[in-house]
């Protein structure tokens, strides 16, 4: 089995559009394929590979050496095609006349286990005259790959879940049970590949992995019309959702991202070691303010995300809870099938029982998410807009006699969060996308004034349709001021409104405040740059919250 | 007599003009005198007084503005005389009766390349090098990420793609005129033998390429088709406007691809929204139009149609070729 096939696969999955075709054709894939590829090829597709050997910038640095090609012409094919991988796949196809004529068949496999591996850990020099001779080696039709495997780009538009549908189908088993033995790590071997896709299922083997996670959907207005007391109530944090996992006594701490962050809080491990149930549960971790007992913000958050073995000095200045939402396996019994409102009453009735029988206290790392009790659904509209006081997002709203799904699913499980904060702001400078929106300006920065002058507070990039990106861009290339490499400044002329859902002081921006997940909401035409909002309306926002 | 010479031919208006003698070339406003490179939309107008063209370009233009157009004609290398400049057309290799126009005033040559290839198209004749002293050129693929495969290469991609589904109807997008041909002609010679059948845009102009004497194959008029349902296996040719909205409702089971030099680029591909893309061009690569500006041996060059910033810095630096803009 060569590369070949799995460019093959790559090319078809890239140029189809249905979903039944993409399952169709991975599932003959697995079917011609070793075990052994098909293992890797889930790895790559899946995104558990996110590991990159060099930098998109390194890769054309390097092509630019090899063959004394200028680095800014280089830079200018980037522009329109917005992915270092096949900028150099594109340049390399001008290098077929030095090409070796033999060439070389390697299966995935080896260039995943063997070379890419042996690669890493050449020194500068070498490791460019073996990159080198990979590309004159490999069949032309296996540069991009080879190029995106290189550099950790592996993006083709094929998600998790049609993965998990097209082995489902292949082996005729539940969705959800392939979708959990994919989650947590996943090491490429002929055996993680045929534990797979056995067709008998066994808790056992799953024993270290967490369940997939149910998620919200938007709020639907249809539900207002359901009596209030059909739902639970709890508020909307904005932490990292996790599985707190303690099975055989081990204790496994999983992000919804999948991965382990066990090291990263160990003060938490520790706590949790005390209890003596096995048991999984659903919760959110937060960094938390004791005092107010509300969450701090998810900024405070981040500092900790990625520090593994904090300091003592860290756990202090950044003290963490995790907020249990359900409770899905106790002792070793999988409950999802019961009720939420019963699960409930398991998660509560676990709990006071720990609280009383542990001797190491644990409330302040620990405790079960408080419900709300609105009398009806203008109480509940009225607890939402509170929300932003006490540093939560709105409201999850959860079906009381729901099982625990998993995914997406619709009818069990709702978010339903507070309007988002707005302002009205110039665009000053534009930037060319990458990716799917390459050769065209689609990263935006956006100024409020500060008296005379426009002070930068925000950039986005979504937002607006494609029509809209496309006459933007045209506007853009009409207007430009100023070009610095990618960036255009530009004439101040544009108008648009900033959704956003925090706005804080920073000292690391010239405006002085930053703002979190801002989106363009609108493009106002109607408006002329003088009727754009101030800082000083951003700095009321901020009062007004806290 | 006129002296400077820098400027016989310049921009005016955003169009191609030569003071001297009056005439515009390629404009897309009416004007009095119109030298027409070739006939796609982007190079003319309706209402100009008067059309200068090649024999083929003119035939097609009639079909397009309308028969009543004056129009004079002339043969490739044919030598015509402007208030005295030598003007003369030259095939370009674009699509059928496309030139390129080469102006000799005071011993000195000016060439406007038009729209060019090099690459093989038995559906026109092949590009000529001809020499000159200034040439203004496009660059409409003028980055080195555009790098042509051999036609054959890409009509046989067409062909196993058509034939690697054959339950599903081959939609593939082109334009009309030229592109449409050139595909018609390739693929008939590759392994695909099911039907081909044109939209009545291209199928107007099949019928005009093979009044001129090119030989291609006979397709079928999709409007005569009764049922769209039974058009498993085949393959159907449509201009690239029918591929948003209503059109595609007649069809079932399809499968859709675009042929054009920038399908060669993912993002472009993915944004096109067609299934496929098919890298196939009429106009020059990157290598192209390096090898028409040294074999043209031109002192000084101009480019227009395309992004020319990265194009003229590499000539400058590495083939020091001396590049300048075109004033208006």
């Amino acid at each position: 089995m060569s590369l070949k096939k799995f460019s093959e696969l790559f090319a078809d999955l890239d140029s189809i559009n249905s979903t039944n075709n993409k399952i169709e054709v991975l599932k003959s894939y697995f079917l011609s394929n070793e075990p052994i590829d098909n293992s890797w090829a889930i790895y790559l597709l899946t995104g558990k590979s996110n590991k990159r050997l060099i930098s998109g910038r390194y890769l054309k640095k390097l092509f630019s050496q090899i063959y004394e090609y200028p680095q800014w012409l280089i830079d200018a094919c980037y522009l329109k095609v917005g992915d270092s991988a096949e900028v150099i796949t594109l340049l390399l196809k001008n290098k077929t006349t030095s090409r070796n004529k033999k060439l070389s068949n390697i299966s995935l496999n080896e260039l995943l286990s063997k070379i890419i591996p042996e690669l890493s850990k050449l020194d500068e020099e070498k490791k460019i005259l073996e990159i080198k001779k990979i590309w004159e080696t490999i069949p032309e039709d296996n540069h991009l790959i080879f190029n995106k495997i290189l550099t950790g780009t592996f993006r083709i538009g094929v998600s998790t879940a049609l993965i998990r549908k097209s082995i489902s189908k292949l082996i005729n088993i539940d969705e959800t049970i392939i979708s959990h033995r994919l989650m947590g790590n996943f090491k490429p071997s002929i055996e993680s590949y045929e534990f797979l896709i056995n067709k008998n299922i066994n808790i056992e083997e799953l024993n270290t992995k967490p369940f997939p996670f149910l998620l919200a959907n938007t709020f639907e207005d249809k539900i207002l019309k359901r009596t209030i007391n059909d739902f639970q109530f709890e508020w909307k944090y904005d932490g990292i959702r996790m599985q707190l996992i303690k099975r055989s006594g081990n204790i496994s701490l999983w992000t919804r991202g999948q991965e382990l962050v066990n090291e990263s809080f160990p003060e938490l491990v520790e706590k949790m070691s005390h209890i003596e149930d096995n048991f999984v549960l659903d919760g959110e971790l937060l960094v938390w303010n004791f005092k107010e007992q509300i969450a701090f913000d998810f900024s405070l958050l981040q500092k900790r995300i990625n520090r593994k073995s904090p300091a003592r000095s860290i756990q202090i200045k950044y003290p963490i809870i995790f907020i249990a939402y359900d409770l899905l396996e106790i002792n070793g019994r999988d409950i999802r099938e019961i009720k939420l409102e019963k699960r409930r009453i398991d998660l509560e009735k676990y709990f006071s029982k720990w609280q009383n029988k542990t001797e190491n206290n644990f409330s302040d790392i620990f405790k079960i998410c408080d419900l709300i009790y609105p009398k009806d659904w203008s109480d509940a509209l009225t607890y939402k807009e509170k929300s932003r006081e006490n540093n939560t997002e709105g409201l999850i709203i959860k079906q009381k006699n729901s099982v625990y799904a998993s995914g997406r699913k619709k009818g069990f499980w709702w978010k339903y969060k507070v309007d988002p904060m707005q302002l009205d702001a110039v665009l000053i400078y534009a930037k060319g996308g990458s990716g799917r929106r390459a050769g065209l300006y689609t990263d935006y920065s956006f100024a409020l004034w500060k008296d005379q002058e426009l002070i930068k507070f925000a950039s986005a990039y979504s937002g607006l349709t494609n029509i809209e990106i496309k006459e933007l861009d045209k506007w853009i290339r009409k207007n430009t001021i100023k070009k610095f490499g990618p960036v255009r400044s530009l004439k101040p002329e544009m108008v648009f409104e900033i959704s956003f859902e925090k706005i804080q002081i920073s000292k690391r921006h010239k405006s002085g405040i930053a703002v979190r997940f801002p989106r363009i909401t609108k493009w106002r035409k109607d408006k002329k740059i003088k009727d754009a909002d101030s800082l000083e309306n951003a700095y009321e926002l901020m009062k007004k919250i806290t | 007599m006129r002296t400077k010479k820098e400027d016989l031919i310049r921009y005016k208006d955003g169009n191609l003009y030569c003071e001297l003698a009056d005439i515009w070339i390629d404009p897309r406003k009416p004007v009095k005198t119109a030298l027409i490179t070739h006939a796609h939309f982007d190079h003319f107008t309706f209402g100009c007084e008067q059309y200068i063209s090649t024999k083929e370009t003119a035939i097609l233009l009639k079909k397009r503005v309308g028969d009543n157009i004056k129009i004079k004609t002339f043969e490739y290398g044919e030598e015509f005389k402007i208030n005295g400049i030598n003007i003369s057309f030259h095939p370009s290799g674009h699509i059928l009766g496309s030139s390129q126009i080469r102006f000799i005033f005071a011993e000195e040559k000016w060439l406007i390349s038009g729209d060019f290839k090099l690459q093989k198209d038995e559906t026109c004749k092949q590009y000529e090098i001809v020499k000159t002293d200034y040439l203004i050129s496009e660059c409409t693929f003028g980055l080195p990420i555009f790098k042509w495969d051999q036609t054959n290469k890409i009509a046989n991609n067409i062909s196993e793609w058509i034939t690697n589904s054959p339950e599903k109807t081959s939609l593939l997008f082109c334009y009309s005129l030229g592109k449409a041909q050139r595909l018609i002609n390739e693929i008939t010679q590759t392994n695909f033998n099911g039907n081909i059948y044109s939209h009545g845009s291209i199928y107007k102009i099949n019928n005009c390429y093979k009044e001129l004497g090119i030989d291609i194959k006979d397709t079928i008029k999709i409007e005569n088709k009764k049922k769209f349902e039974e058009l498993r296996g085949s393959l159907i040719l449509l201009p690239p406007s029918l591929s948003k909205g209503s059109y595609l409702k007649n069809f079932k089971n399809i499968q859709t691809a675009f042929a054009s030099g920038w399908m060669s680029i993912r993002a472009l591909r993915k944004r096109s929204g067609y299934d496929k893309g098919f890298t196939i061009s009429d106009h020059a690569d990157w290598d192209g139009i390096l090898e028409v500006v040294k074999k043209s041996e031109a002192k000084n060059v101009f480019f227009h149609h395309g992004d020319s910033e990265a194009l003229s810095k590499y000539l400058v630096e590495k083939e020091s070729i001396n590049v300048l803009f075109l004033g208006q």
